[in-house]
């Protein structure tokens, strides 16, 4: 008789579970977004942190009640930093898993695969962290992104040495030979030639280059003034080491990424100073707009929640969640979307701006996002200082580079 | 002579030195048991992580951590071929590739668990230093990694040419079978062999972390430059680790200097084909050929 009562009462227990798990999906059915980026491999740094970006995201959203009441699901899957995986877990989120939106991953490589998928199944795909001008040269639809193109992004790099006396002459530009590297060269090239400054050395290498220091040997020859190098955190930390173990110091060094990534200054100490550095967002620009605040509140959230400060690639994954997230939530849809929801959601991206912490995204047909100012960084006294443009610089530039026997 | 050419050719020189501090404990453990030990970066990457965490936890210069490397990855090379390589040993050389390649999964992964993504460095007091004199450029750190590599391969030719364990180690490579009649514990002078293998390597690396970047999955470059290294300078010859290592340094530092870094790296691949042609027994002429 006990057994009997007690099993009952099991029954009675798991079956208002159930009851209670089956009213509550019922009531706040998740948008489910799906994400492939790059958690293992060459990437796979950069990639965790764009993973970060867009859980803080997803927890913000959630605490604030959702979606038009629907919460907010990630699923992510490691692309291993190969853009034919990347492709592949595309497929297999939207045809396996049927997730309602996706959101882009790291590097442009990588984005370039599967923003194809993304634009074949009719999927919305924004990405903040991939800005390789070929990106958006393809006639897509469906491809947005928050940063600017790549050879827009180092304006700011180039453009900041108007500011200095006395005006560096010569260039050398560096850098390694994939998309979005390479094309940040063209910028500085591009940006070089119209401001005056005369480009003396032109080079790329693959990633796997290891001699460094002859490289850089056969610069320190030439003698530029600029170093300008087209980089990720890997190839800023190696160069960083190569100039100071051949004791070259240009008069000003500048990468296309890698030292707003905190780990760079963190782990090379003062060896980091007076490295200069593109950006597209910072802490201290004047933006505000929905779910973050202003783009110190989001600074703030995001540094509680990380014991870390933002990168502007992590910053510009938030927007662009964001920007999705204030799309929906304008047409009013709700979970499961379908295939018109999301050509709704794309058509709305492109016909509205949406005013964020990152900036008041604005996207052009061809799906790049045109507002954002060619923000350039110093690290000065181990922190990131924003010196140009100099409406917003926090900090003068220092300039020249500090030689490294007097340091 | 012009500085540059100088200059460049020091610069292939010592990167030379780093490739040969590496390549030697590949070269030993291949020349001994036949076995192509995928996982062989990983123990550069290792003995680079040791240096890092006792840099970062207790201040230990990275230098002195160099016998606490070579140590724990004695021990740990000692613990992998006993316990695991050894039980494929003698099976088809394929074997032992997809278990070091399994292996080399494990530690790669496991790192990255353990110490994340994130790309670390040594950064002392004198890191970068270098000695500047007629416009050249020597950094210090890589001068100690050249005179190390130097001193592992004497000490590893000493210690196989003279010493008891060492003959038994070259009986064992010469013929196992002839070796295990005269008494020598062929498993256990295996799992030596790898154990001292893998020291010289985890001493590479830690020597190595001041100037290079260390993060968990750097290893797979290494094992790859190590087997170049070897087949340009003859398998299974201790030497021939300095002479591959130095040709290969020396040529790709000429290449980024007088034609472009992207030939750099192509001219690696070119000479290990050309090499493989022409002369599979090693520029020394003393390796292993098929």
């Amino acid at each position: 008789m006990m057994v009997n009562r007690r099993t009952v009462l099991i029954v009675l227990v798991v079956f208002s579970l159930l009851a209670a798990t089956a009213s509550w999906s019922a009531a706040a059915e998740p948008f489910r977004v799906g994400v492939a980026v790059s958690l293992t491999g060459a990437f796979g740094k950069e990639g965790t942190m764009v993973q970060d970006a867009y859980i803080l995201w997803m927890e913000t959203v959630n605490a604030r009640g959702g979606i038009n009441g629907h919460p907010v699901e990630l699923t992510f899957y490691d692309d291993k930093s190969d853009p034919a995986t990347s492709a592949k877990l595309i497929d297999r989120l939207v045809i396996g898993d049927k997730v309602d939106l996706l959101l882009g991953g790291f590097g442009s490589s990588l984005v370039f695969a599967a923003s194809a998928a993304a634009e074949r199944h009719g999927y919305p795909l924004i990405s903040g962290a991939a800005s390789s001008n070929r990106l958006f040269e393809r006639g897509f639809k469906y491809y947005f992104s928050t940063l600017g193109k790549a050879t827009e992004e180092v304006r700011g790099c180039v453009e900041m040495f108007t500011a200095v006396t006395p005006k560096p002459k010569t260039a050398a530009i560096i850098g390694a030979d994939i998309l979005f590297t390479s094309l940040a060269c063209e910028g500085y090239r591009e940006y070089a030639g119209r401001h005056g400054i005369e480009v003396i050395h032109y080079e790329l290498f693959p990633m796997a280059f290891q001699e460094y220091n002859s490289l850089l040997h056969k610069v320190k020859g030439k003698d530029p003034d600029l170093l300008l190098v087209g980089s990720h955190l890997l190839v800023a930390m190696r160069v960083m080491k190569a100039l100071k173990e051949i004791d070259y110091s240009p008069k000003a060094v500048a990468f296309s990424y890698g030292p707003t990534v905190p780990r760079f200054a963190e782990e090379l100490k003062g060896d980091a100073e007076f490295v200069i550095a593109a950006s597209e967002w910072a802490p201290n620009l004047p933006f505000e707009g929905a779910v973050f605040g202003s783009a110190a509140d989001f600074n703030r959230t995001f540094s509680d929640r990380f014991q870390r400060r933002p990168d502007f690639v992590e910053a510009a994954a938030v927007g662009g969640a964001l920007a999705q997230q204030l799309a929906i939530e304008r047409l009013g849809l709700k979970p499961p979307l379908s295939g018109a929801d999301r050509a709704a959601i794309r058509d709305k991206l492109v016909s509205d701006t949406f005013p964020t912490f990152y900036g008041v995204i604005d996207f052009a047909p061809d799906g790049a996002n045109v507002a954002q100012p060619p923000v350039a960084v110093q690290i000065q006294d181990g922190a990131l200082k924003t010196v140009y443009p100099l409406e917003y610089a926090e900090s003068e530039i220092r300039y020249p580079f500090q030689a490294w026997k007097q340091r | 002579m012009d500085v540059l050419f100088v200059q460049a050719l020091i610069n292939g020189l010592l990167l030379g030195g780093v490739y040969a501090a590496y390549s030697a404990g590949f070269s030993l453990i291949f020349g001994v048991m036949g076995v192509l030990n995928l996982a062989h970066g990983e123990l550069v990457m290792l003995g680079a992580f040791i240096a890092y965490g006792l840099f970062e936890l207790v201040h230990l210069d990275p230098y002195l951590s160099i016998p606490i490397a070579a140590v724990s990855l004695f021990l740990g090379g000692y613990a992998i071929q006993k316990f695991i390589i050894n039980r494929v040993i003698e099976q088809p050389h394929l074997m032992s590739y997809i278990l070091t390649f399994g292996l080399h999964l494990i530690l790669a992964n496991t790192a990255v668990k353990l110490w994340t993504h994130d790309f670390r460095t040594i950064t002392t007091s004198y890191s970068g230093m270098n000695a500047a004199f007629w416009g050249l450029n020597i950094p210090y750190a890589r001068l100690i990694t050249f005179f190390l590599a130097v001193a592992v391969v004497i000490f590893l030719w000493l210690f196989l040419n003279r010493s008891e364990t060492g003959r038994a180690i070259r009986a064992t490579a010469q013929d196992k079978y002839a070796a295990r009649l005269m008494g020598v514990n062929v498993r256990e002078i295996y799992a030596l062999t790898f154990g001292l293998g893998a020291a010289v390597t985890g001493m590479a690396g830690a020597s190595l972390s001041p100037f290079t970047i260390i993060f968990p999955e750097m290893g797979l470059g290494y094992t790859v430059t190590a087997f170049c290294v070897v087949v340009l300078g003859g398998m299974g010859y201790m030497q021939g680790a300095l002479y591959g290592g130095f040709a290969l340094g020396v040529v790709q530092s000429l290449a980024a200097a007088y034609l472009s870094a992207g030939i750099s790296v192509a001219v690696t691949f070119l000479l290990l084909f050309i090499m493989l042609v022409l002369r599979p027994t090693g520029l020394s002429g003393k390796g292993i050929a098929g």
